[in-house]
């Protein structure tokens, strides 16, 4: 009795990620190649088609682990979790995650924040530009009104936090790049990432810059947030720190009618 | 879109032929690489003033008993509106099952029983483009003891319930043949010719598999001469079609893209002469 269609693709999805299903080579024409070998095909396809998307996701995670040491991790990662839909560059969200629990990177302790930076530069590339707030658009609010606005970083962005120099690990990571070791002990890293026109990227913030944007991204007014900012670190000055991040062009433009709200 | 020899749109080559627009018959892309808002996208765009757009899906997954994600499906045809190709096409085979999707191009029995699987997901999709769609036949390693009809029976009898196109891929006819022990040649006699709306031109590797070679359709190296063979034979007996080369893995650089799409438009154009001359 043939399987029917819904319970050899049932079959076949179990297989092609290394499960055994010995109804489905019975249901294979083998002759000199055998049915499981033809079988074979499909499942080495699946995991290495998979793991070099995850690969060219987790660019630096790659060139800081090495071939045979990301190919085992994003295998493992495979087990526990395939796409739910197929646009590979939407799939690992769950990776730096994984990579945090992954006992075999444990001596590496910050390739967990590495590749939420991946990721993070991975979603800003793939997220419309988006038109950013220029300092044109400011001059059109009434002065009183400047306190309460509430301000968005674009589509796309991350702010991450590390403990970590993230910055001089991912820059070290680059191709060309010169070979002198990073010293973890530099300290934490505070990064925005950003959709650029023609690309993704990251600006490294000082401590009271990011307190400032996590504040903005949490819905506080520009008022509130540099309160909080000025909590973080007492030398916080928000007019220098805002002209910064305008001219980095680290914010979204107003929402219409954004500017007339209190 | 007129009958010449295009190229598969890679992000490799996307700076060097927004700068330099070479002539080429079309451009094609692969939808599920361009569906969000990454200046790839954008790019693309900006082409569409130049070139003759293919969007050629490889994640719909037309064969799976599941049906369509409807979600994905939404995104394809938002891009489909946006791009306004030439050409929509997919593949004959499943990727997604039970809601997960395994990024190849998994075979399926050929049956009354997965015919009517395709027809009903084929014309979700044609419905929701409001248009055409051409099927590709897959690159196959391995038949179903099941099947009862042949692959080229099963693509008509698709062409003839849903009024889908054809997309010949000729790597693949030789890549399926050689692994089913099958004669390309009878392969490409029995096909409704009115349908083919595109040709596909790839490379294939050679590897081992329980100590037989095996093809494996990898699209990493120059179209191989059985296949130009086929293409050629393709040409005399269906006509001229749009014909794109495919290079995925291992991309070289543009001109040696390019030199593969003119060798394939002499084809065209000598073909295209003769059937002049004999009329």
């Amino acid at each position: 009795m043939p399987l029917a269609l819904r319970e050899l693709q049932a079959a076949f999805a179990v297989h092609v990620v290394g499960g055994e299903r010995a109804d489905l080579a019975g249901a294979v024409m083998g002759d000199s190649m055998s049915a499981d070998a033809r079988l074979r095909i499909y499942r080495h396809h699946v995991a290495y088609s998979l793991g070099s998307a995850l690969a060219a996701t987790f660019g630096t995670v790659h060139v800081l682990v090495g071939e045979a040491f990301l190919r085992r991790l994003v295998q493992s990662f495979i087990g526990q979790g395939l796409p739910v839909q197929p646009v590979l560059t939407e799939y690992g969200a769950d990776f730096p995650a994984f990579v945090a629990g992954y006992e075999p990177a444990a001596s590496l302790p910050y390739l967990a924040d590495i590749a939420r930076l991946d990721w993070a530069l991975n979603v800003a590339f793939h997220s419309p530009a988006g038109r950013r707030l220029a300092a044109a658009d400011l001059a059109a609010i009434a002065p009183e009104r400047l306190p309460s606005l509430s301000l968005a970083v674009p589509e796309g962005a991350t702010l991450i936090g590390s403990r970590y120099p993230l910055d001089r690990i991912w820059n070290a990571s680059q191709p060309g790049a010169p070979a002198d070791t990073v010293d973890l002990g530099q300290g934490r890293a505070d990064l925005l990432v950003l959709r650029r026109s023609g690309d993704a990227a990251f600006i490294v913030l000082a401590v009271g810059e990011a307190a400032f944007v996590a504040a903005l991204i949490d819905g506080k007014s520009l008022e509130g947030a540099a309160e909080q900012a000025s909590h973080a670190d007492p030398s916080f000055d928000l007019s220098t720190a805002f002209a910064r991040l305008l001219s980095l062009e680290a914010f979204a433009a107003l929402q219409q009618g954004a500017e007339g709200e209190g | 879109m007129r009958p010449a020899a295009g190229i598969g749109l890679r992000s490799p080559h996307l700076a060097e032929i927004g700068r330099d627009r070479p002539a080429t018959g079309f451009l094609e892309i692969h939808a599920e690489n361009h569906l969000g808002g990454s200046p790839a996208r954008q790019a693309i765009e900006r082409l569409r003033e130049n070139y003759d757009f293919s969007v050629h899906a490889v994640g719909l997954s037309l064969g799976s008993v599941d049906g369509l994600d409807e979600t994905h499906l939404g995104r394809v045809v938002e891009l489909v509106k946006r791009l306004k190709p030439a050409l929509v096409s997919d593949h004959l085979s499943w990727s997604v099952h039970g809601g997960r999707y395994f990024n190849d191009l998994l075979p399926l029995p050929y049956t009354e029983e997965a015919l009517d699987v395709v027809v009903r997901n084929l014309d979700r999709l044609q419905e929701a483009l409001g248009r055409q769609v051409s099927i590709e036949n897959p690159s196959c390693y391995l038949g179903f003891a099941q099947s009862t009809l042949t692959e080229p029976e099963f693509l008509a009898e698709l062409v003839r319930r849903s009024g889908c196109g054809l997309l010949l891929d000729l790597n693949n006819i030789v890549v399926t043949a050689h692994n089913l022990r099958l004669d390309p040649r009878d392969w490409l006699k029995a096909l409704p010719g009115e349908a083919i709306t595109e040709y596909h031109l790839a490379g294939h590797a050679v590897n081992d598999c329980d100590g037989e070679p095996i093809l494996i359709d990898d699209h990493g190296s120059r179209v191989g001469d059985q296949v130009w063979a086929l293409f050629g034979d393709a040409l005399r007996r269906y006509g001229p079609r749009p014909t794109l080369v495919e290079w995925d893995t291992d991309i070289p650089a543009l001109p040696v893209l390019l030199d593969e799409a003119t060798r394939a438009e002499r084809m065209i154009q000598q073909v295209r002469a003769d059937a002049a001359r004999a009329a």
